[in-house]
C-alpha cells in the first residue's frame, strides 16, 4: 500500500437515530504513525463516529476507506480481523472470569488461526500457534506491568490493571491502527502514566497508528500530533492540539454556547 | 507454614490415576455388580449424556440457553429408526446419519434463531420442539404418527466379514458405554481447542469478543449445530434401545432434563455434565422402583440444588480432584 496515503479515512461520514443527526457529513483522516485526537462536548457524537468508522453501527451515509480499502459496510470482526484495525470501548471490558494471559491470547487467536475450521484443530500446528500467541501474550503483560497477576481472573483486578489488559489484548494481533475510546476515563494518575506509556511504545516502536477520544486535555496536549473537534454531529475545527485549545469556537463549545 | 506442615504434604501420594483406574473398571463391570434394572437405568443416563455434552457446549461455554435439545434428539431417533426400518442399515451409519440430519437441520433453523436476543431465543428454541412433535403426529405416511415407529432392530453391525447384533441389556450397556466416552472425548476435544476458548469469550462478552476479530455469528451457528448433532447421536441409542420412537420423544420433559443435567452438574465443565447426566438420569430412573417418593425425591434434588449447590456439582467436583491430586 501507498505509504504517503493515510492510514484510514472517513469521509462525508453521517449517523441519524430517528430525528437525532448524531453525526452530520464528518470528514476526517489518519497519518500512518500519527496518534491523533478526537475531543468534543458531550453527546457531540464522537462515539457514533467512532461506532461507524469500526463496523459496530453501519453509518448512513460516508466512506470509510483503511489502507486504500473500502471498508464501508464491513463487521466489526472483520475490520478487526482482515483490516487490523482495533477499538476499544469507553466502558472497560474484559472476559472477566479468564486470566490476564487467557484475554491476551483470545485476543491474538483470530489473527494467527487462518480458518474458522482451523480453530478446532488440537494438532501439533495448532498448539504451536498457540504456545507462540502465549509468549506474545507474555512479552506484552511484562510490558504492561501485569506480570504478577497474570494468572488471575481479569474480574479480580482494579479498573486501572482492566484498562491495562484492554490495551495489551488490542496490541496482540499487530495493528495497524488502534482507536480509542477515552482510554484515561476512570482510571488514577499513575495508570494514567503507564497507559500514556504505552500509547507512545505502541506508536514509536510497534509503529501503530491511533486515534484518541480522550477527555483529559493534558493527555491530549501530550501524545496527539493533531486534533480533531466535533460539535453537535459536526466536525467544527482541526489543528494543532496547542491552537485547538486556545481556540475561541472550541471553548464555548465546551463551555456551552 | 512450619516444616511439619509441609513434611507430610510432600510424601502425599496422587491418588488421581488410582481413583480414574477405579472408575473405568467400575464404568466397565457396573452391569454385573448391579441388578438389570441398575444398568438400564445406567443405558438411559449414557443416551442422555450426549445431548448434555451438546448442550453444555451450547449453554455452559457459548452462553446460549436453548431448549431445542429435544428437538434434535427426537429427529436423531427418527432418523435412526426410519433408516434401521426400511433400509436395514448397520448401527453405526444410523449413529452418524442421525448426527449428521439433526446437525445440517440445525442449520436452518438456527440461522433465523440465533438473531433474536436472550429469552427470545429461548422460546423460540422452545418452539422446536413443539414443531418437531407436530410434524411426527402428522406427517403419517412417514413417521405413521402417534402409533410411532416400532420393530427397530437391535443396532447390528457388520464389519468386513464380521456382523454381529447387540441384543442383551449388558451388551447394550457397553455400545453406550462407547458411544458417550466417544462423545465426551469430542466435547473435551473441543473445548480444548483454539475454538473452544473463543467460545468462551463469547460468552463472557460478545461484543468485546467481536472487537477482537472472532467472527461471533458463525462461532454461534456452528456449535449451535454441533450440539444437534450430539442430539441427533443420543436419540439414534435412544430408538435403537427402545425400539420404538413415538412422537412423544419430542418432549418438553427431555429438553429440561438435559439442562438440569448440564446445569445441576456444572455448567461450562465436561466432567459436571458426566457427573450430572448419571446423577438426574440415573437417578430417576432408578428411583422408579419407588413411584410414590420419585418425583419428591427429584425435586428434592432440584431444591438442593438451587440453595446449596448454585453453580452445580461440578466445582465440588474440581476441589476434590485437586485434593487427592498430591503435592506437586
Amino acid at each position: 500500500m501507498n505509504a504517503h496515503l493515510p492510514i484510514l479515512e472517513i469521509k462525508n461520514l453521517s449517523k441519524s437515530y430517528g430525528a437525532v443527526k448524531a453525526v452530520n457529513d464528518v470528514s476526517m483522516h489518519i497519518n500512518r504513525g500519527e496518534i491523533a485526537g478526537l475531543i468534543g462536548p458531550n453527546g457531540s457524537g464522537k462515539s457514533t463516529f467512532f461506532d461507524c468508522s469500526t463496523g459496530l453501527a453501519r453509518p448512513d451515509t460516508g466512506k470509510v476507506v483503511l489502507d486504500g480499502q473500502d471498508i464501508t459496510g464491513w463487521s466489526l470482526n472483520r475490520i478487526a480481523r482482515e483490516g487490523r484495525m482495533l477499538r476499544s470501548f469507553q466502558k472497560t471490558v474484559t472476559f472477566k472470569a479468564l486470566d490476564v494471559e487467557e484475554n491476551l491470547i483470545i485476543a491474538g487467536q483470530m489473527f494467527t488461526f487462518p480458518t474458522l475450521a482451523s480453530t478446532f484443530g488440537l494438532g501439533k500446528l495448532s498448539r504451536s500457534r498457540i504456545a507462540a500467541l502465549r509468549e506474545r501474550a507474555r512479552e506484552l503483560i511484562k510490558m504492561a506491568g501485569l506480570w504478577d497477576v497474570r494468572h488471575q481472573p481479569a474480574g479480580n483486578l482494579s479498573g486501572g490493571q482492566q484498562k491495562l489488559i484492554q490495551f495489551a489484548s488490542m496490541l496482540m494481533p499487530e495493528p495497524k491502527l488502534i482507536l480509542l475510546d477515552e482510554p484515561m476515563a476512570g482510571i488514577n494518575p499513575k495508570i494514567i502514566e503507564r497507559v500514556v506509556d504505552t500509547i507512545q511504545y505502541a506508536n514509536k516502536s510497534l509503529g501503530v497508528s491511533f486515534l484518541v477520544i480522550e477527555h483529559n486535555i493534558d493527555v491530549v496536549t501530550s501524545i496527539c500530533q493533531r486534533v480533531v473537534v466535533l460539535d453537535q454531529g459536526a466536525k467544527l475545527v482541526e489543528g494543532l492540539p496547542h491552537d485547538i485549545i486556545q481556540d475561541q469556537r472550541v471553548r464555548e463549545a465546551y463551555l456551552g454556547g | 507454614m512450619s516444616l511439619t506442615d509441609t513434611a507430610p504434604q510432600a510424601r502425599r501420594r496422587d491418588l488421581r490415576i488410582p481413583l480414574a483406574a477405579i472408575l473405568v473398571v467400575a464404568a466397565l463391570a457396573a452391569p454385573f455388580i448391579g441388578t438389570r434394572y441398575v444398568t438400564h437405568s445406567l443405558i438411559i443416563a449414557l443416551i442422555f449424556m450426549l445431548p448434555a455434552h451438546g448442550l453444555n457446549l451450547l449453554v455452559g461455554y457459548t452462553g446460549l440457553l436453548s431448549l431445542a435439545q429435544a428437538a434434535f434428539f427426537g429427529i436423531g431417533a427418527y432418523t435412526a429408526g426410519l433408516l434401521a426400518v426400511h433400509y436395514d442399515t448397520p448401527f453405526y451409519v444410523n449413529l452418524l446419519a442421525a448426527g449428521l440430519v439433526s446437525g445440517l437441520l440445525a442449520l436452518p433453523l438456527g440461522i433465523p434463531a440465533l438473531r433474536l436476543r436472550a429469552t427470545s431465543f429461548v422460546m423460540c428454541t422452545l418452539g422446536f420442539v413443539i414443531i418437531g412433535q407436530a410434524i411426527a403426529k402428522n406427517w403419517i405416511s412417514v413417521t405413521r404418527g402417534d402409533m410411532g415407529l416400532s420393530g427397530i432392530p437391535k443396532p447390528y453391525f457388520e464389519l468386513g466379514p464380521l456382523s454381529f447384533t447387540v441384543t442383551g441389556t449388558t451388551s447394550f450397556y457397553y455400545l453406550a458405554l462407547a458411544v458417550a466416552a466417544l462423545g465426551t472425548l469430542a466435547a473435551w476435544a473441543i473445548v480444548r481447542s483454539p475454538a473452544g476458548r473463543n467460545m468462551v469469550a463469547i460468552r463472557e462478552n460478545e461484543t468485546l469478543a467481536e472487537s477482537l476479530g472472532v467472527p461471533t455469528w458463525r462461532y454461534k451457528l456452528i456449535v449451535f449445530m454441533i450440539s444437534a448433532a450430539f442430539a441427533g447421536v443420543g436419540g439414534s441409542l435412544y430408538a435403537h434401545y427402545l425400539t420404538v420412537v413415538s412422537p412423544l420423544t419430542f418432549q418438553m420433559y427431555y429438553s429440561t432434563t438435559m439442562l438440569i443435567i448440564v446445569l445441576g452438574g456444572g455448567a461450562g465443565m465436561i466432567s459436571g455434565t458426566v457427573f450430572g447426566s448419571l446423577l438426574f438420569v440415573g437417578l430417576t430412573e432408578a428411583l422408579r422402583v419407588a413411584p410414590e417418593v420419585r418425583m419428591i425425591a427429584y425435586g428434592f434434588c432440584l431444591l438442593v440444588l438451587v440453595f446449596w449447590f448454585k453453580k452445580g456439582f461440578a466445582p465440588l467436583i474440581n476441589r476434590f480432584w485437586n485434593a487427592i491430586g498430591g503435592s506437586k
